[in-house]
């Protein structure tokens, strides 16, 4: 299969009538590690859960296209099956569902209904993969995300990653609430999935991960677009200077609205 | 609603109890003078004047069989256990059904036919489940009476199945009553997997000595009227009491759900703990009441319930109560309904899973959650099974 192509083009996104993406162009390749960043509120969070297909947002304009296909004509199940994963900054408490559970019915919604796969192997597949995520264990048979930390929840999507296998994986604030050694084991848990298969999109409010997840290409996101691109000294002229002078540079007023 | 019932006399009453030694045949027959005094059961929302159970006077027995006999615990026909050299039940037989009973339940005490003494010695600890069913045949009228004692220190767990005939036309009027000494521990899990067109009228009665421990574990799926009522007396001091129920109703069944904690001893603890899902045009109406005595300090009652609403047209009445005539307790209840929360869905369908089986896997899990505790696994996958066939999407 050609390496993996994630395309964004005048991508406009609203919430509640507001319009929050105006007019976003990216190109997301396999084999890539693309970081946006920006202050809050300039859409990056709103930009990747629009992708994704979330209920409360609604694409005004623009195209995406994943390997070619129209993203946003697929149904939520749809995009994740084309190879687009979203790792969330909120996920969502599912009671009475266990991880193992959960993860088997993704992975049986890949294969055809009469193929699915044999349950243990995929129980020696998920220990596996566990345990070079280090993982407990325990995880498997948690119900998804009740109970668990911020740090757990994270490392739980970075484990649905490395089940799932996405053509283009986005990260929505993988890092924000952890401590420095959850950092670490996240980013770790990514850098072993990197290959020309996979394109990451990294959103992130803070330099921080960049430390351990190298970045191919970065970009700051203000006022709904892409203000600035460039390569991994953009994130350390960033971590050093602040968001201000680009601000001055680029003759942005001070506009900072809700994070959605 | 006094007196709406068939007609019944004192000798078909007496024929029907042949057999029976004569402190049993007396209770029937007080029980019998006292119908007409006792008002119907009150159920504001559900109409029980043509209640398949109330249709006719005199019931048969279902077949009760036991499905394993762990070491320890006693399992006898109550037929068989009349015959007994001990007071057993001519002590318990009733004995908690009487209080406070409404026409239904003395209708219960003049009429039951059939069912089961289960009984542990005082110290006994049983290791395993005792699993028991109870199957109606086809179209009649069934009345058996469960009753569970555990002495001191005794511990159990019952798994007690209702199922019956596909199809059959049956009415259920049965009673259980459980009876725990000092010390005891009772799980006791019931499924009611009955078939679709059968009417239940089925009180629940227990009684807590010091410091016993009883988990009722419920779950009521079959059926089309069920009309139940758990009522647990915290009698003895530090005894402590939860119910874990789920409901779940389609088409058109209707679940009149209703239990009661009473704390009368100091330091007594419990937690009602319910959850429902209704599809079709299924009707739910759930009441939960913790009762504090007075002097009964230090006790503690929690209720939480939720019903998740699957159709426009399903509805559920929920209502909560408290009624504390102590100072010095905790309480409080929580009650909600409304749809499978959207951004569960989403975040299942991120995942790849169809938008149909997302949601079959968030009601499953939404239910089968809290029958976690049932003691074998191999019953809480099967109950996690019709949970899952269940579900019209």
């Amino acid at each position: 299969m050609a390496r993996p192509e994630l395309i964004i083009e005048g991508l406009r996104v609203g919430v509640e009538g507001r319009e929050i993406v105006r007019g976003l162009d990216l190109a997301v390749r396999g084999g890539e590690v693309h970081a946006i960043m920006g202050p809050n509120g300039t859409g990056k969070s709103t930009m990747a859960s629009a992708l994704m297909g979330h209920p409360s947002y609604e694409v005004l304009g623009g195209r995406a296209t994943l390997d070619g296909r129209n993203l946003l004509e697929m149904a939520v199940d749809e995009r994740s099956r084309a190879g687009l994963f979203l790792a969330m900054q909120y996920p969502a408490e599912v009671t009475g569902v266990s991880n193992a559970n959960f993860l088997r019915t993704a992975l049986n919604a890949r294969r055809a209904e009469d193929d699915p796969m044999p349950v243990m192997q995929f129980h020696r597949a998920l220990k596996a993969q566990m345990a070079s995520l280090q993982i407990p264990d325990s995880f498997a048979e948690r119900y998804v995300n009740e109970g668990f930390s911020g740090g757990e929840k994270k490392r739980n999507e970075i484990l649905q990653m490395a089940v799932l296998r996405p053509r283009i994986a986005i990260l929505d604030e993988i890092d924000s609430g952890l401590d420095i050694d959850a950092v670490k084991l996240v980013a770790s848990g990514v850098n072993q999935m990197l290959s020309e298969d996979l394109g990451v999109l990294i959103i992130t409010h803070y330099q921080r991960i960049l430390n351990y997840i190298n970045p191919t290409n970065v970009h700051v996101m203000m006022q709904g677009r892409i203000a600035r691109s460039g390569g991994p000294e953009l994130a350390e002229q960033l971590e050093a200077r602040g968001y201000e002078w680009l601000r001055e540079e680029l003759g942005i007023e001070e506009q900072l609205t809700e994070e959605a | 609603m006094a007196g709406t019932l068939l007609e019944l006399t004192a000798e078909q009453l007496t024929t029907f109890a042949a057999g029976e030694p004569s402190w049993l045949v007396a209770r029937r027959l007080d029980a019998l003078r006292r119908l007409p005094e006792l008002p119907l059961v009150h159920r504001k929302q559900t109409p029980l004047d043509t209640a398949a159970f109330l249709r006719q006077a005199l019931p048969v027995a279902p077949t009760f069989s036991a499905d394993s006999r762990p070491q320890g615990v006693e399992i006898l026909d109550l037929r068989a256990a009349l015959g007994r050299p001990d007071d057993v039940l001519e002590r318990h037989l009733g004995r908690l059904l009487a209080d406070g009973a409404t026409h239904l339940e003395a209708l219960h005490l003049a009429t039951m036919a059939g069912g089961i003494l289960v009984r542990v010695g005082p110290g006994v600890e049983v290791a395993s489940p005792l699993q028991v069913s109870i199957a109606l045949g086809g179209d009649a009228l069934y009345a058996p009476h469960v009753l569970v004692v555990l002495d001191r220190g005794a511990r159990l767990d019952l798994i007690l199945e209702l199922r019956g005939e596909k199809g059959a036309e049956a009415a259920l009027r049965g009673a259980v009553e459980l009876v725990l000494g000092e010390g005891a521990a009772l799980t006791y899990t019931e499924l009611q997997l009955l078939p679709g067109r059968v009417e239940r009228y089925w009180p629940r009665r227990a009684e807590l000595g010091r410091d016993a421990s009883l988990h009722w574990i419920l779950a009521d799926v079959g059926g089309r009227l069920q009309v139940s009522d758990t009522r647990t007396v915290l009698r003895g001091p530090g005894s402590e009491a939860k119910v874990l129920a789920t409901f779940f109703g389609g088409r058109r069944q209707h679940f009149d759900t209703q239990h009661i904690m009473v704390h009368e001893g100091d330091h007594t603890t419990s937690d009602i703990e319910a959850r429902g899902v209704l599809q079709g045009k299924a009707r739910a109406v759930y009441n939960a009441n913790s009762v504090i005595r007075r002097n009964a300090k230090g006790a503690s009652g929690w209720q939480h319930e939720h019903t998740l609403m699957l159709s426009e047209e399903a509805r559920a009445d929920l209502i909560p109560e408290l009624e504390i005539a102590e100072w010095d307790v905790s309480a409080g209840h929580a009650a909600s309904a409304g749809p499978v929360d959207p951004l569960q869905i989403h975040y299942l369908e991120s995942r790849g899973i169809p938008p149909v089986e997302a949601r079959r896997l968030i009601v499953t899990g939404f239910l089968a959650s809290l029958l976690a505790d049932i003691p074998l696994a191999a019953v809480r996958e099967r109950i996690t099974d019709i949970f899952q066939e269940k579900v019209e999407l």
